[in-house]
């Protein structure tokens, strides 16, 4: 019981807290439009040439604006104690990092949902089947949050190279992009084994995260 | 009761601790002295499981805490040198989360007297973005009042605080010792409190 | 079994085997080198370039060992505390790395002349590549955190989080017939690969995997002393 207050504490706090900070995650979406103009005067005239890599760019944009969400996940809580106070609560730092990464979600990654259609009007893609863009995004969206939360604890832990965090993104998201794009072009027939697999890669990071988002933490705050 | 028995604790391969031991049971303050960087946040922080020892044993009415870190929780309170509040959020904000989150009986009625001993309650719609440090460390100390807890450990609590502020502290930490409690503080400051067990933490180990 | 995981175990083991291991493995790799270049015969449709294979197939076949074989070890350092785990991570990590580069090149030197073409994006490809990335990223990760202690713990928990692009190569190959061979050898199906084949291909394997090991154990018993004087 005391836990479950604890709980809905803590995701009360992080709404009022990410609500009165909107103007972070505007930049977050203002990146991602930006991007899709420069892309749009990159190519020069040809815009032809969207409805090929379209969906590609968009996901690459996807990933590059959550680069910028790092250091809201861990940093700040971690800076002023707040993450000890969370803990000696009676909350272990598996719940708190699921707690994060699914304020996240729910700030950064579902306004995405009506960004993105945005995105495919403004480079002309060709798109017939909205359905499978927003599965696709469904499913991918919680392993980029995964990885964005697995990335922020790691940068809680160095001074020294601070690029850790991206880099990690980065790589980890590799085969995210792979199969989340190739999933608009595929015969019918691929499509639920595709899917399928996008949800093993899914259920492998739920599975790990807090876990490994955890031991950063206590590892970060040994050396504090 | 807590007890500390032989801990050990370096990092960066420096020994920070060194063979400490402590004891504290009820109507007891321990008040733990020392130069700076003599490692007194560093106890504090091991006496409370935030951070993990390499040799030794801690137990709370004895049972290991390592063993059940949760249970001792559920017993402390720990006002660290950092403030915990949050600077998007406004004092009672605040104080709404700490109730929630540690379940506190407090009522609204005890928590606006709470804020106005403190002298806070003017500013009680105030983002702490807009307060003074010193207002901003007052806040954190009332946490000891809403947590309502036996043990309290409290780093350089008097930190930023006017003289009336350092009095009320001071009350009240008396009060918590008569009623049962047990806190282990530390300050470079001593305060006028009778019967505190003085602990001086040298480079290495105790006195 | 106690000198997979304790050091001084493992380094009276490594003194025992060591130098058989020398002999075996130079054996093995000459063997398998005469049955490959000399032995075995030309495939019919691709002439002796097939040959490459004979380095290509094991190369990737240890690649991907070597990675698991370092996913097993981080979860067994950071649920058990077994601090030998890191000193294998980090000197089985550039062997890995050599033998993924190995695998990248032979496969582009027998692309070209075979499907006219240095590299292409399939899926396989590209999660060599990725792996490649990987081991570059934990060779590196280790030193790039003030204390170095914390850094192999993270590079620990990076190994384990990348290790899910191990069924994804694994499995790529079933997923897509693009350019890449479909999987010739299959434990449930009968091989499809002729045993005059087979065979240098098991050899080289085995020679690669007694290479690999004799250079994990002298870089693994390098780290002990290093540690030891540290």
């Amino acid at each position: 019981m005391h836990t479950f207050n604890s709980i809905i504490a803590l995701i009360n706090r992080e709404f009022k807290i990410t609500y009165r900070n909107f103007s972070d995650i505007l930049s977050i979406f203002l990146f991602f439009l930006l991007g899709i103009m420069i892309f749009v005067f990159s190519v020069g005239g040809n815009t032809k040439i969207f409805n090929e890599i379209g969906i590609g760019i968009i996901w690459t944009l996807l990933l590059l604006s959550n680069n910028l969400s790092l250091r809201k996940f861990y940093q700040d809580d971690f800076n002023d104690n707040s993450i000890i106070l969370f803990h000696i609560s009676g909350l272990s730092y598996e719940i708190i990092s699921l707690i994060k990464m699914i304020v996240n979600w729910i700030f950064i990654q579902l306004p995405f949902f009506i960004i993105i259609p945005l995105g495919v009007l403004l480079l002309n893609i060709d798109i017939s089947n909205f359905q499978i863009i927003f599965l696709s995004f469904l499913i991918g969206s919680t392993i980029i949050t995964c990885i964005a939360s697995i990335s922020g604890s790691m940068n809680l832990l160095n001074n020294k190279n601070f690029a850790i965090g991206s880099l990690i993104i980065m790589i980890l998201s590799i085969p995210v992009i792979i199969f989340s794009v190739s999933l608009i072009n595929l015969a019918d027939e691929f499509i639920k084994a595709q899917i399928s697999i996008l949800l093993g890669i899914m259920f492998f990071f739920l599975a790990i995260t807090p876990w490994i988002c955890a031991a950063c933490i206590k590892l970060a705050l040994q050396s504090k | 009761m807590l007890l500390a028995n032989n801990i050990y604790f370096k990092r960066n391969n420096r020994k920070i601790i060194n063979n400490v031991s402590l004891s504290l049971s009820d109507h007891k303050i321990i008040h733990l002295t020392g130069n700076n960087g003599a490692g007194k946040t560093t106890l504090l922080k091991i006496i409370t499981n935030v951070l993990e020892l390499q040799k030794g044993e801690i137990y709370w009415n004895g049972k290991n805490i390592k063993k059940n870190p949760f249970d001792f929780y559920k017993n402390v309170t720990f006002i660290m040198d950092h403030n915990t509040s949050n600077k998007s959020l406004t004092i009672n904000e605040n104080i709404f989360f700490w109730r929630k989150l540690f379940s506190s009986k407090r009522n609204n009625k005890e928590i606006d007297s709470i804020l106005e001993l403190l002298s806070l309650n003017h500013l009680q719609n105030t983002l702490i973005s807009y307060l003074s440090y010193g207002e901003k460390r007052k806040l954190e100390l009332s946490r000891l009042i809403i947590e309502q807890k036996k043990l309290w450990v409290l780093d350089e609590p008097y930190n930023g605080l006017d003289q009336s502020s350092i009095n009320l502290v001071n009350h009240t930490l008396l009060n918590h010792m008569k009623l049962g409690g047990m806190i282990i503080f530390t300050s470079h400051f001593s305060p006028e409190i009778p019967n505190i067990e003085n602990l001086y933490l040298d480079n290495h180990a105790h006195l | 079994m106690k000198f997979l995981v304790n050091p001084n175990r493992f380094n009276n083991f490594s003194n025992i085997i060591l130098k058989p291991l020398i002999y075996l493995s130079f054996t093995s790799l000459i063997l398998g080198l005469i049955f490959s270049l000399y032995l075995s015969p030309n495939d019919y449709q691709q002439g002796s370039t097939v040959r490459i294979m004979y380095i290509h197939v094991p190369a990737a076949w240890l690649a991907l060992l070597t990675f698991f074989i370092m996913t097993i070890y981080s979860i067994i350092g950071l649920s058990f505390k077994i601090s030998f785990s890191y000193i294998v991570i980090s000197a089985v990590a550039p062997i890995g790395a050599t033998f993924t580069l190995i695998c990248l090149i032979t496969g582009s030197l027998w692309g070209k002349p075979m499907w006219g073409t240095w590299w292409v994006w399939d899926a396989r490809l590209t999660s060599v590549a990725i792996l490649f990335f990987l081991y570059l990223i934990i060779i590196f990760l280790k030193n790039s955190f003030t204390n170095v202690s914390i850094g192999e713990k993270v590079t620990a928990m990076f190994v384990i989080v990348g290790s899910i692009n191990l069924p994804i190569i694994k499995f790529s190959v079933d997923w897509w017939n693009t350019l890449h061979q479909p999987a010739s050898i299959s434990k449930l199906s009968s091989p499809s690969i002729d045993p005059s084949m087979l065979r240098p291909l098991i050899i080289m394997t085995i020679a690669f995997t007694l290479i690999g090991l004799l250079v994990a154990i002298m870089r693994i018993k390098a780290e002990i002393l290093l540690r030891k004087l540290g």
